[in-house]
């Protein structure tokens, strides 16, 4: 079945069969590979990307299931050589171990401060709750989170002025 | 490498309900994706054993009447696929309603949350998720649609008493509103990252000073399904608030309903429970 779906806002149609999920899409038909592989049963956070600005997994999310919506994966925050500010402050912060999580947290984290720019601690750990780090960097990942945090609530503030 | 998750499977999308009830009436072998939060993961656990799994997936994505939460002077309606956080976000959650947006709290993780629907976590026919207790307690009616397309409606005890049984859509859920309500809610995971609840538990009542009156006590998860402690709501109402009444109401109990699939530390905890809610209350 041709499907259409948008992708970093660019749309893709793909002859998609029903059993194939969003993950498999993004890695092996259009060699997003940003989006990593871990866990494959929703527990390590590692394909999280975004859909309609929600943190999403898309390892149980059956790709043809999501024509029409807005998918964000990690291959779509930087404009051009300039990284998103949440990627600029990950790697500022030092948050980046051995980095195989750190798109899935970069996308949950976007998620966060699109909607949130100014998140609690509590605020943050909970929207981060589905991303595992096995290196068990999170306190300079929630460093990286208040620093982006500031560069977007500045980006919120011009916008409403 | 290219992956393959999931067996082969045919994908029917319908639009409209009464598309989505003949469809789940006609086909065979056909599964519910509402959230998909549990559906897929089955579904590949299922592949790896070499199980068969189902050949077709029905999507209610696509239908629109059955997303939203609406409210009126009487209750509030939560049709069923509003995803937890829709519902946790809901400026709608007010007097009785509130409890709901501690339950969807404590809803496994944020990208779960932001995927798993209301209908899903009713009707997926696991024993351990979160609404049912809740829904119970706070007395909702069930509203289903089947192929003939005649709406259904049963009580949420009704629908769990049937082990969460349905060959219809489940539509939405009304839940009564209840001003004079007082709550409260428990529930126990075994370790932080383990999102599955061991026990959760709901007690609701309405008092006139310090009597208990119109108490729903219902229980999830180490039980066989959420069902009502009759017992010890029958206790409740001929009480009054005291410091002690927790400690007198583990007298109470429906024995039988705390034995069934529960080892020893959880029935304790369930104990432990009964008596940290009531005395909340009590308070």
């Amino acid at each position: 079945m041709i499907v259409s779906l948008t992708i970093n806002g660019q749309k893709h149609d793909l002859d998609l069969k029903g059993h194939e999920t969003l993950l498999e899409v993004l890695r092996d038909r259009l060699s997003m590979t940003g989006t990593k592989t871990a866990c494959q049963e929703s527990e390590c956070g590692t394909c999280t990307v975004m859909i309609n600005g929600r943190a999403i997994l898309s390892c149980i999310t059956l790709a043809i299931n999501r024509q029409g919506d807005d998918i964000t994966t990690i291959e779509g925050l930087a404009k051009g050589d300039t990284l998103h500010p949440v990627q600029q402050a990950f790697l500022d912060c030092g948050a980046v171990q051995c980095g195989f999580c750190i798109p899935g947290l970069i996308m949950s984290t976007t998620a966060l401060l699109e909607k949130n720019p100014r998140p609690s601690q509590e605020e943050i750990e909970y929207a981060l709750d589905g991303n595992i780090c096995r290196c068990a960097g999170y306190p300079k990942i929630f460093d990286a989170v208040r620093a982006a945090g500031k560069v977007m609530s500045k980006v919120h503030e011009n916008k409403n002025q | 490498m290219v992956l393959m998750l999931l067996n082969t499977l045919t994908f029917h999308a319908p639009k409209t309900i009464p598309e989505a009830a003949r469809l789940f009436a006609d086909l065979k072998d056909v599964k519910i994706l509402a959230g998909g939060t549990f559906l897929l993961n089955s579904l590949k656990l299922l592949k790896t054993k070499g199980t068969k799994t189902a050949a077709h997936v029905l999507s209610l994505a696509g239908i629109q009447d059955l997303k939203g939460i609406t409210v009126d002077p009487k209750g509030l309606t939560i049709r069923s696929m509003t995803t937890i956080t829709d519902i946790f976000e809901s400026p709608h959650l007010k007097d009785n309603f509130q409890v709901l947006r501690t339950v969807c709290r404590n809803i496994s993780t944020t990208p779960i949350r932001n995927m798993a629907t209301f209908g899903g976590n009713l009707t997926c026919r696991y024993t351990w998720t979160e609404m049912p207790a809740v829904l119970i307690a706070l007395d909702a009616r069930m509203h289903f649609i089947g192929p003939d397309g005649i709406p259904q409606e049963t009580g949420a005890e009704d629908f769990f008493k049937n082990a969460a049984r349905t060959d219809k859509i489940f539509t939405h859920a009304y839940i009564p509103r209840d001003t004079g309500a007082s709550i409260a809610y428990r529930r126990v995971k075994k370790m932080s990252d383990v999102d599955v609840p061991l026990l959760s538990l709901c007690v609701k009542t309405n008092l006139k000073g310090k009597q208990w009156s119109n108490t729903r006590v219902s229980i999830n998860s180490t039980t066989v399904f959420a069902q009502r402690d009759i017992l010890l709501e029958e206790f409740l109402d001929r009480s009054q608030s005291h410091p002690k009444l927790g400690e007198e109401a583990l007298k109470h109990l429906t024995v039988s309903i705390y034995d069934t699939r529960s080892s020893e530390y959880k029935q304790h905890m369930f104990r432990v429970c009964i008596k940290t809610a009531i005395e909340e209350i009590s308070r």
